[in-house]
């Protein structure tokens, strides 16, 4: 099996004593090359928390995270982390983290900028297929949230990582738009072959995956 | 192009321009100011340096004091030196200075003959009107009441009428065109200064010698003791080929008295008013000072301000040095606007000077401002690299998930 990405044994707990949060337990998991793959589970479980390790944004107390056949644990030097982040990850924040003195479509033009890359018409056929063209000139504060989860969605592909990581990407769309992306999720993946890791709570997102994997207590619970 | 620097300078548009208006009010306190001492400094020494002469002769132990007036030395010097050494002195010409007020401020005024003219003038001409007493003749006509072998034994009175007599006026003035414009006086004005009334013949350009020209006699009448023959110090024009160097040495030791050239006027200037222009200096590095603080306050707040957007950054796998070029690239435009204002308030502050005191030279000199605007960038970098080495420690899932 072609495994794109691998965690094992994850640790991670916030706050300290009496206030002490074990969020993920010892969590182990494997995503195939050009697969889309969904994870669910209750609020408040650690999904976000799994995503950012996995990302390469936060790091794990304990364990290891294998990306593309590099191995990064709490000791991994951070320029090595910041050359995925570059070359192989997009990510789609739950709460979108777009940068709000540029424009929505500048939003998407940063994030190739800080790679290194400019490709206005690429960034102008994403805009598209999210169906934002017509507002990507407005500034985050004065899109509605639905339009910001789009752009978010956007500029986690412009520079067409090999994996995404989605966290919640349909949560605050309505039930056409939502589809709407989850088939343009699809697509992608099926097109690009782009391995996609997405969190979500809904049936119909998990219906479109590979794969549902569910969480609790920390782990992965056994398919 | 996506330049996020310049896309945070716009979104922030107050803050901004108060961070660059900061800026360039501490540049033009540093070009506004250097450049008043400096130049009303130094627009004394330029004067004195536009003279035709190559040295000065002073009394013994003027040659350092930086105002020289009244009774001196004898004229007899100037003769001296034009017949005892001939092979160096082409002219010699005595100047009687003394201090005057008009216009509400103190000028030097210089008793020169007037066939001297084009020497001290460096060969200006009078720009309006003439010279005073052009045929000397109230030199003359005092020479004779006053100098000949018959006088000796007879106290001689001269009255005010006397001095005014139309066949020898002796209360001519010739003002350059500076002062004129400053006092408001032309030519046929007439000018109460000095306890006396006197009459503006002619208009000097800036850039002579003094602001007031009176002929030689009447200073040394008026002003210098009772004692006509007296001047303050002499001006002596080399011959060709002569060099100041040796023969001011020469002089010196012949005559036992002070002779400079007139360029050693500034460095006189210079050193007595070092403690002033320290005092500028000092006045503008705490200008600078208080500037960099303030546009490293201001890039502080707005990098702790921005830790989201550096975290967003930073998730898109930005390296330290790009992020780094994002802060620094926003205050080196911040800087740099600061620059253009500061320059250009300079220049609004140096146009307002010379308009409510005509008599003030500020000077805006482009080297200083080079200094300044170096002072301005070389501030913004460092004062962008402590909050940018700030931005790069930034955790970026916590600030992406909790803020
Ligand atoms: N940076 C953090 N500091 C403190 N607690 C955190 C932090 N991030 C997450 N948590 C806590 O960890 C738990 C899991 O959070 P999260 O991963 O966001 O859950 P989910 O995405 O599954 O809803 C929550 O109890 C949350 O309060
Ligand atoms: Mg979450």
């Amino acid at each position: 099996m072609n495994t794109i990405l691998q965690a094992t044994d994850i640790h991670k707990s916030f706050g300290r004593g009496e206030a002490r949060n074990h969020v993920l337990r010892g969590l182990n998991l494997q995503v195939r090359r050009g697969e889309f793959l969904a994870v669910m589970g209750p609020s408040g479980c650690g999904k976000s928390t799994l995503l950012h390790i996995l990302g390469l944004m936060d790091q794990p107390d304990r364990g290891e995270v294998m990306l593309d056949g590099e191995t990064f644990s709490r000791a991994a030097a951070r320029p090595q982390r910041l050359r995925f982040l570059r070359e192989k990850i997009g990510f789609v924040f739950q709460r979108f983290n777009l940068i709000g003195v540029l424009s929505g479509r500048d939003n998407v033009r940063m994030s190739l900028h800080v790679r290194g890359r400019r490709d206005d018409e690429h960034v102008e056929a994403l805009l598209d297929q999210m169906g934002v063209s017509a507002v990507a000139h407005r500034k985050p504060g004065e899109l509605s949230i639905g339009e910001q989860q789009r752009i978010a969605v956007a500029r986690a592909l412009a520079h067409r990582p090999g994996i995404v990581l989605a966290d919640e990407p349909t949560g605050n769309l309505d039930t056409d738009n939502g589809l709407a992306l989850l088939d343009l999720l699809r697509r992608i993946n099926r097109r690009d072959a782009q391995t996609i890791v997405m969190i979500t709570h809904s049936a119909e997102a998990s219906d479109r995956a590979d794969r549902v994997l569910r969480m609790r207590d920390g782990i992965i619970k056994a398919e | 192009m996506v330049y996020l620097p310049l896309a945070n300078i716009w979104h922030h548009k107050l803050r901004s321009l108060l961070c660059a208006l900061g800026v360039g009010i501490s540049i033009c306190m540093l070009v506004a100011l250097t450049g008043l001492a400096r130049g009303s400094l130094f627009e004394n020494a330029d004067r004195w340096e536009s003279v035709g002469a190559d040295l000065i002769v002073f009394p013994r132990g003027w040659a350092d004091k930086i105002a020289n007036r009244g009774v001196g030395l004898s004229e007899k010097y100037a003769k001296l030196l034009r017949e005892k050494h001939g092979d160096l002195v082409e002219r010699a010409a005595g100047v009687f200075c003394w201090p005057m007020k008009v216009a509400g401020q103190d000028h030097v005024v210089a008793g020169v003959a007037p066939e001297q003219w084009d020497m001290i003038s460096g060969g200006k001409a009078i720009k309006e009107g003439r010279l005073f007493d052009p045929e000397n003749r109230f030199a003359k006509w005092l020479d004779d009441r006053l100098l000949s072998p018959a006088t000796d034994d007879r106290a001689v009175e001269i009255t005010e009428a006397d001095l005014r007599d139309p066949e020898h006026d002796g209360l001519e003035l010739v003002i350059d065109t500076r002062l004129a414009a400053a006092a408001g006086l032309g030519v046929g004005d007439t000018l109460h200064a000095a306890n006396h009334d006197w009459t503006i013949v002619g208009l000097a350009p800036t850039g002579v010698m003094t602001r007031i020209f009176m002929p030689l006699r009447t200073a040394q009448f008026l002003f210098g003791d009772g004692d006509v023959t007296k001047c303050t110090m002499i001006l002596v024009k080399l011959r060709d080929g002569v060099d100041a160097g040796p023969a001011a040495r020469t002089l010196r030791d012949a005559l036992k008295l002070d002779v400079i050239p007139p360029k050693a006027y500034r460095v006189t200037l210079q050193e007595h008013f070092s403690i002033m222009l320290n005092y500028v200096d000092m006045v503008n590095i705490i200008a600078l000072i208080i500037a960099f603080l303030f546009v490293m306050n201001t890039l502080y707040t707005m990098v702790l301000e921005r830790k989201r957007e550096i975290a967003i950054l930073r998730s898109c796998g930005a390296s330290g040095w790009f992020i780094l070029r994002q802060v620094l690239g926003e205050s080196m435009i911040l800087a740099a606007a600061g620059v253009v204002i500061g320059v250009a308030m300079s220049f609004g502050a140096s146009a307002l000077i010379g308009r409510l005191k005509p008599l003030l030279t500020p000077e805006l000199s482009f080297h200083w401002m080079l200094i300044a605007a170096g002072a301005a960038v070389l501030g913004a970098i460092l004062s962008a690299l402590y909050p940018a080495w700030r931005a790069t420690r930034i955790n970026m899932a916590e600030v992406l998930v909790y803020e």
